[in-house]
């Protein structure tokens, strides 16, 4: 997952790594001819395939889209969800306040110790034990929870990456430490911010289809419903692949698009 | 200095700050009245922008007592926040808020803390840009406008608290020499309106004109204080006057 760095005066040289669809910048020509090459390129093969083959193609292409809404549903209430983990985590990583700061330390090394596949599982069927909860709801509530733990860690990195002067100076003025953050300190962070949740966003998405073994009927679910039922196997997998890769490439182009944006103002 | 019949603003009593193995403030105590205009130099490193910032308690000290208008500032009791919303401070690196336009920049605190209405904050707003003569940047963001017109924007920020106490820590030291001058202007008005003011500076010019005292300091502790006519006609240190010759 996609990684910041918040202090300014480190130098060390960042090596950025996600694990999204590499971010197709207009600077850099090869990435941005590979982002079109695959985008219209997955486009115009689902489309050939449609149309020269519409048995099994064209019939999977009619199939699957109330698995990618629900891709997109689970994806968006998880980011919301997490966000808000995320905020509040950020903020506790930075607290002064020992026992804020353990908690939101601890949660952060926890879940990031543990495989969100393990996590899906632990939510839904052992803590099903206690109380049932439906797997949609199993499903965003562990994917917003793991989530949650890598927005905290771009939340804080965000904060700290603002000036202290701009505390000192709310401070100042007479603001207490939250109302400062809100004002001053959280709407710049957030600039900051905002193209590494769109990554998280992406890679969420991706991570998404791990919800399928929860019985969430979402893209690769009813993918897998439909091979099952027809034996096309290599035929639905390949659709399944190509609409995936056309989402998140869709996606990480707003990322782009959207960072480019920022930095003009 | 007649000062029997004035208000104590800022009283210090024998305060010390570490930073580490360092001492930035060694036993330092100093009374600020109302209305006076305080001027403290000495070489970089020796505590005066740690003594500015205790007063407002950007920085809080190891040892001793602060008092700032009646306020035990050391005290857990005080709300520092209310202490602080009569204590204008100017930066040295300005930290005007780049994401506010610059009239934003001053009715922010207007309306949070002293729970102003938008119309009223955006009057008062109004008023201090064209007091500090920048009311055509009104709706530009900071980072449109030279370092000059940004420090005025921020002492014009806070102003807009109606502070009784002006800290300024070294506010023209990160400015290009041409836009100096009109950010000492601004502060001479201040100091001509009788605000109370404590300024940390190189500017020996402002201090000779505006200081009612200057004080020195060195190695985290006051080594004199007096008089401008005192300073610069005949220092009786001989630290002053090393460091009064070098920078002359």
């Amino acid at each position: 997952m996609a990684e910041i760095t918040g202090k300014k005066e480190t130098k060390k040289p960042v090596i950025e790594i996600g694990d999204g669809p590499a971010i197709p910048r207009k600077t850099d020509v090869g990435l941005f001819t590979a982002w079109r090459f695959s985008f219209i390129g997955a486009i115009a093969i689902i489309a050939y395939l449609a149309i020269s083959k519409p048995d099994p193609y064209l019939a999977i292409l009619k199939f699957v889209p109330d698995g990618i809404l629900v891709t997109f549903q689970v994806t968006i209430e998880a980011i919301i969800l997490a966000l808000v983990i995320g905020l509040f985590t950020g903020l506790g990583r930075i607290s002064k306040n020992r026992i804020i700061n353990g908690i939101a330390s601890i949660y952060v090394e926890v879940i990031r110790g543990i495989p969100l596949l393990v996590q899906l599982f632990y939510i839904y069927f052992a803590l099903g034990r206690v109380i049932n909860l439906p797997a949609m709801v199993s499903a965003v509530i562990a994917m917003a929870v793991c989530y949650g733990a890598y927005m905290g860690e771009i939340f804080r990195a965000g904060i700290e990456s603002i000036d202290k002067g701009q505390m000192e100076a709310a401070r100042s003025l007479g603001m207490t430490s939250s109302q400062a953050m809100m004002h001053v300190i959280l709407p710049q962070a957030f600039k900051t911010i905002l193209p590494p949740i769109g990554n998280e966003f992406v890679a969420l998405l991706k991570d998404s289809s791990l919800v399928s073994i929860l019985a969430v009927s979402d893209l690769l679910r009813r993918g897998r419903e439909f091979a099952s039922e027809s034996f096309t196997y290599f035929e639905t997998y390949t659709m399944v692949a190509l609409i995936y890769l056309i989402i998140t490439l869709f996606l990480s182009k707003l990322v782009s698009i959207m960072e480019e944006r920022i930095s003009v103002d | 200095m007649s000062t029997d019949n004035k208000n104590t603003m800022v009283k210090l009593r024998n305060v010390y700050k570490y930073f580490g193995q360092l001492k930035a403030l060694d036993n330092v105590s100093l009374d600020i009245y109302d209305g006076e205009k305080i001027v403290i130099i000495g070489p970089s490193g020796s505590g005066k922008s740690t003594l500015l910032r205790s007063i407002n308690k950007l920085e809080t000290i190891d040892a001793g007592q602060i008092i700032v208008d009646g306020f035990d500032i050391c005290d857990q009791e005080t709300n520092i926040n209310k202490v602080r919303e009569e204590i204008g401070m100017v930066f040295q690196s300005f930290n005007v808020f780049p994401h506010k336009t610059v009239l934003e920049n001053i009715s922010l605190a207007q309306t949070v803390v002293r729970k102003r209405s938008k119309k009223e904050a955006s009057q008062i707003s109004t008023e201090l840009l064209k007091k500090v003569d920048i009311l055509e940047k009104s709706n530009e963001y900071p980072g449109k406008l030279s370092g000059g017109q940004q420090q005025r924007v921020a002492i014009a920020r806070a102003l807009a608290m109606k502070p009784k106490l002006m800290l300024f820590d070294e506010p023209t030291s990160a400015l290009d020499p041409e836009m100096i001058g009109e950010v000492l202007e601004v502060m001479i008005t201040l100091a001509k309106e009788g605000m109370t003011m404590i300024v940390v500076t190189h500017e020996m010019g402002f201090a000779r004109e505006v200081a009612d005292r200057i004080i020195f300091m060195d190695f985290g502790a006051i080594v004199e204080e007096g008089t401008p006519e005192h300073f610069f006609k005949n220092p009786t240190r001989e630290r002053t006057k090393i460091f009064l010759n070098q920078i002359l």
